[in-house]
């Protein structure tokens, strides 16, 4: 793995709150993102996230912290 | 393995676990309130008529802010007291009166709430029993006489425990003549300073205005006085509420990063201020209220303005703390260090987490204090969101992550469900982040808090980003989050508590600063000096405008008549004098 499960489970919780607060900043500047949207790239961001986190480190076997 | 706080100090440790096991109670009935209320006005479920909601709304209050925050506090300062002084209170019996007096008081307070779910309430001091009166108890709302009871208990509870403390730490200093106080000690003792000046003004409230208007003892008050005097202890009680988890960001949180506290003078200096500042300031919660002067609302704001030095100052304090801790344990680079951190442990993520939301609802206080922008806000769902973020999250899950690094050494037992914990603290963030961005973009539309029904007749709100639909489901879903995040951390104190045949792993050790007491001059514990400091301020904060509103409309106001309005309890008053005249006589 690429980081820990304790660290993906901040790193997936802090996309969620980037996600809703980075909406709302941004509608202040006129992009507006629909709600399925926004969960749509939520899904994606998360998804990133798993695969990064669980794809084994090149050349080690062993997990890291 | 170092001794554990049960084994060293038995008699202390079980003062400490009823006081949490009083806090735990209040938060299970407050979260609950929560979850109803965030479906109730969002419409989403409903099984309550709308006018038991206020009942839901005051118990939410109550049980939260004052029950679970202050009973928490005074176990932990306990624990603070006894663990830095290595020495119990000179009589452990006072201990238990002040408990049990903060015990009652709660419980009479408590069911005054809940009597408000009853068709028919008892009726009880010659009125009936409810108190759908909110946190805030504004005259010319009236609860039945036994909350005021309950409260002014609970009050005198918490007095004595600040005096229970000073007088342990009087006899240490006898046994340790020309040592400095021990740094969670100093917190402890400035934290109650402010709570013995800050509260006068809810005394004086109760005791002489509110309380015997309720007994029909007096016909009538004025409530710009008793608003003005609740808020003289309503800005204080904020820091009261936060100064625990001040004292676990200064003193835990390093440890549990791996390093030790930064400065401990810059940490007395913070507590200081906070005695210095946090009273003086209560006028910035009447911006709206006439009767008040606006010079003296511009001084509250100005004032409120400096309280920002001490949060400045524990952010860098304390983040500057982590990072020492991070790089203790191999963290390097600018921002890599953050790697470091032991973000497996609940104790540790729960307070980092919380410490983010802290600084986050910051910035949404300083709207809040901002006279002119303050009108958006005052009165919408804003509020509510600041609060969530700041006692809700800095204050809450502060307290719920220490209670994983301090429950184990009350107990003797090992934590139960290390990684639900660590869940448990993380869903609270994000629960929280959506609860209150709908609170902030709600309420910058003017959506109204404190009531049961945001949604008027024949009226769109003017929602900037989304619809009111999509702010109600957001609304809806964080508090949902937040109502298992609590019932998550409940049950694994429950588990804890039973889980009899293990050994805590946990260190229960703290470490010295980095920079000591010895770093900073003696009088940072001059606590007399503060304190006079700290009255003077207080008397050119409030001697105006209280004299304004009492030239205004006089001490007891002209014909103030109670809402709801009770003619039984007249009848029963009389009876009670016309009977007590009859035995004397």
């Amino acid at each position: 793995m690429h980081t820990s499960p304790a660290k993906l489970l901040i790193l997936i919780a802090l996309s969620l709150v980037i996600l809703v607060e980075g909406r709302t900043v941004l509608a202040f500047f006129g992009i507006e993102i629909a709600p399925l949207e926004t969960a749509l790239i939520g899904v994606v961001i998360i998804a990133a996230l798993v695969i990064w986190a669980v794809r084994p480190l090149r050349g080690s076997p062993s997990e890291s912290e | 393995m170092t001794a554990l706080f049960i084994d060293e100090y038995p008699a202390e440790a079980r003062v400490v676990k009823a006081a949490f096991l009083s806090s735990f109670i209040a938060f299970g009935i407050g979260a609950l309130f929560g979850i109803i209320q965030a479906l109730h006005r969002t419409d989403i479920f409903r099984f309550l008529e709308s006018d038991k909601y206020y009942t839901v709304l005051t118990g939410h209050g109550v049980f939260l802010i004052i029950a679970f925050t202050i009973f928490f506090l005074v176990g932990l300062y306990q624990w603070a007291v006894t663990d830095s002084l290595e020495r119990g209170p000179v009589d452990i019996r006072f201990t238990w009166l002040w408990y049990g007096l903060m015990a009652i008081g709660s419980f009479l307070a408590g069911i005054s709430i809940l009597a408000g779910f009853l068709e028919q309430p008892p009726m009880v001091l010659g009125s009936e029993l409810r108190a759908n009166v909110l946190f805030t108890f504004y005259a010319p709302l009236q609860a039945n006489p036994l909350y005021y009871i309950g409260l002014a208990l609970f009050l005198v509870g918490t007095w004595l425990a600040g005096i229970d403390w000073f007088r342990t730490w009087w006899a240490w200093r006898d046994e340790n003549p020309g040592e400095r106080i021990p740094l969670r000690t100093f917190m402890v003792l400035t934290t109650m300073i402010m709570f013995f000046l800050g509260s006068i003004g809810v005394i004086v409230a109760v005791l002489v205005f509110i309380l015997p208007w309720s007994l029909e003892i007096t016909e009538s008050l004025n409530p710009l006085l008793t608003r003005t005097l609740f808020w003289f202890f309503g800005h204080m009680i904020v820091y009261f509420w936060l100064l625990p988890a001040y004292l676990l960001w200064y003193t835990v949180l390093p440890k549990l990063s791996g390093g030790r506290l930064f400065s401990d003078p810059l940490a007395r200096v913070v507590f200081i201020l906070f005695v210095l500042l946090s009273t003086p300031v209560g006028i910035h919660h009447q911006y709206m209220d006439p009767g008040i002067a606006e010079g003296f609302k511009f001084i509250a704001m100005t004032n409120t303005m400096f309280l920002l030095l001490p949060s400045f100052l524990t952010a860098f304090t304390v983040v500057a703390s982590m990072e020492h801790g991070a790089r203790q344990r191999g963290g390097k680079g600018r921002f890599n260090w953050l790697q470091a951190l032991p973000w497996r442990n609940p104790a540790f993520t729960g307070m980092a987490l919380a410490g983010l939301v802290f600084a986050f609802g910051g910035f949404t206080g300083i709207v809040n204090a901002g006279m002119n922008i303050n009108y958006l806000v005052h009165n919408a769902l804003w509020v509510p969101g600041h609060l969530h973020a700041q006692v809700g999250t800095a204050t809450a899950l502060t307290l719920m992550a220490g209670s994983y690094w301090l429950v184990p050494q009350l107990t003797g037992n090992r934590l139960v469900g290390r990684q639900v914990a660590l869940f448990q603290v993380v869903l609270w963030f994000v629960g929280i982040v959506f609860m209150t961005n709908s609170m902030f973009r709600a309420g910058l539309v003017g959506v109204p808090r404190r009531t049961a029904e945001p949604q008027y007749q024949g009226f769109e709100y003017d929602v900037a980003v989304g619809s009111m639909g999509e702010l109600n489901a957001q609304l809806a879903l964080g508090g949902t989050l937040l109502f298992i995040s609590a019932l998550l951390f409940l049950t694994l104190m429950l588990l804890t508590v039973f889980n009899n045949d293990s050994e805590p792993i946990v260190d229960g050790t703290l470490p010295p600063a980095l920079s000591g007491p010895e770093d900073s001059p003696p009088v940072l514990d001059n606590l007399r000096l503060w304190f006079g400091i700290a009255l003077v301020l207080v008397i050119l904060g409030y001697a105006l405008p209280l004299a304004g509103i009492v030239a205004q409309s006089g001490l007891f106001g002209q014909d103030i008549q109670p809402f709801p309005v009770s003619s039984e309890a007249v009848m029963y008053l009389e009876f009670g004098l016309d009977y007590v005249g009859a035995l004397i006589t």
